[in-house]
């Protein structure tokens, strides 16, 4: 069967691509506290179900962990790459709250976010010749001025190797 | 393969300059093998230049290189501001800003007096609840004993009609003295009847 688990749709490209929240580069583990029973963990419980995949997808270099009921209240820690760690106390408060406030205090900014997404796209190096996905130009027959691509337009046979190799040979 | 071919019998027929035909033979002679004894008064000559054209020649290349530097470096210096550019952007945003972190700290603050706020009302709550059930285990107790009081009392009215071994030749006396006559008849309107006479 093609749908396993009770809210597939978690499993589906389009969901997890509309995660809003990226890290910044500083953030290396999450780790999530919560309980499987309580009223005061129900965010935590929705934050694990529906919001961690999209984070995940979003931040593949980041470690995220959950603990079930090793604790009376349920948080989230971050600990960063310089060995500080980060407490955020999510006891009372819903899903959409608590992805608020990671955005909040995390979350790379929209600007920082469409910019890198144009420098993906933006070429590197614009002296290079290669695949169009990494360059700008794949041959140099491509710019004005220069010699046509012979798959299109013929070489005069003066240019042609084989009749250049004649000549020398006589 | 045909001029190869001609060349091979070239060298047999007679002709104009059958030496110049040879193939020379590239690599035949090491570096370290002696120059022919016809090559030893050969000097080396440059190729002639015309010299009107060599300045126009040169003239052309110096403006191209000079215009081929300058794009170049224009270009380095835009490739290298585009590398800060970037190395600045990607420093920013991995710097965690330090207000936030406060920010943060003041949120998990508010949530603990939240929390502690709860935490105490939900204990005067039980107090409460454990004082209530103080009072009507206290409440019920009491109802108990006066139940209790009311049924002895009444008890100890009823023993005074109590027969004992004193009153007993009394009691008896009186009994026979007092024949009580229990039979009746009852229909079903529910009208009693009471006919029957004591023998």
């Amino acid at each position: 069967m093609p749908m396993k688990g009770r809210f597939p749709i978690r499993r589906t490209l389009q969901y997890l691509q509309q995660g809003e929240v990226e890290f910044k580069s500083a953030v290396r583990v999450m780790t999530v506290n919560y309980n499987r029973h309580g009223p005061l963990s129900e965010g935590a419980r929705q934050f694990v179900f529906f919001t961690v995949p999209q984070l995940q997808f979003r931040n593949p270099r980041v470690q995220i962990v959950m603990f079930k009921n090793f604790t009376p209240s349920p948080f989230l820690r971050f600990y960063l790459g310089d060995g500080k760690q980060v407490l955020v106390d999510i006891e009372d408060k819903t899903n959409k709250e608590i992805t608020e406030h990671i955005k909040k205090l995390f979350g790379k900014s929209t600007e920082t976010l469409e910019r890198e997404k144009q420098m993906k796209n933006d070429v590197l190096h614009p002296a290079t010749f290669g695949p169009k996905k990494y360059h700008l130009r794949k041959c140099v027959c491509e710019i004005e001025g220069q010699v046509p691509c012979p798959g299109k337009v013929p070489l005069p046979k003066e240019m042609t190797g084989k009749y250049k190799a004649t000549t020398a040979s006589e | 393969m045909l001029p190869a071919l001609r060349r091979c019998w070239a060298a047999v027929r007679p002709g104009p300059f059958p030496a110049a035909v040879l193939v020379p033979a590239r690599g035949r002679k090491t570096r370290h093998d002696p120059p022919a004894k016809s090559k030893a008064e050969r000097v080396k000559v440059p190729p002639p230049v015309d010299p009107a054209e060599l300045l126009v020649v040169q003239e052309r290349y110096r403006q191209y290189y000079s215009i081929v530097r300058a794009l170049r470096s224009v270009f380095r210096v835009e490739a290298a501001q585009k590398k800060r550019e970037r190395l600045n952007n990607a420093r920013e945003e991995s710097e965690i800003d330090e207000v936030l972190l406060a920010w943060n700290d003041a949120e998990n603050e508010r949530q603990r007096r939240r929390r502690e706020e709860r935490i105490r009302g939900e204990e005067e709550e039980l107090k409460k609840q454990k004082l209530q059930g103080a009072i009507n285990q206290a409440k019920l107790m009491e109802d108990f004993m006066k139940e209790k009081e009311k049924e002895v009392l009444q008890l100890q009215e009823e023993a005074q009609t109590f027969i004992t071994p004193e009153n007993l030749d009394e009691r008896i006396e009186q009994c026979l003295d007092n024949p009580q006559n229990y039979n009746f008849a009852i229909d079903k309107e529910q009208r009693i009847v009471r006919r029957t006479a004591l023998s």
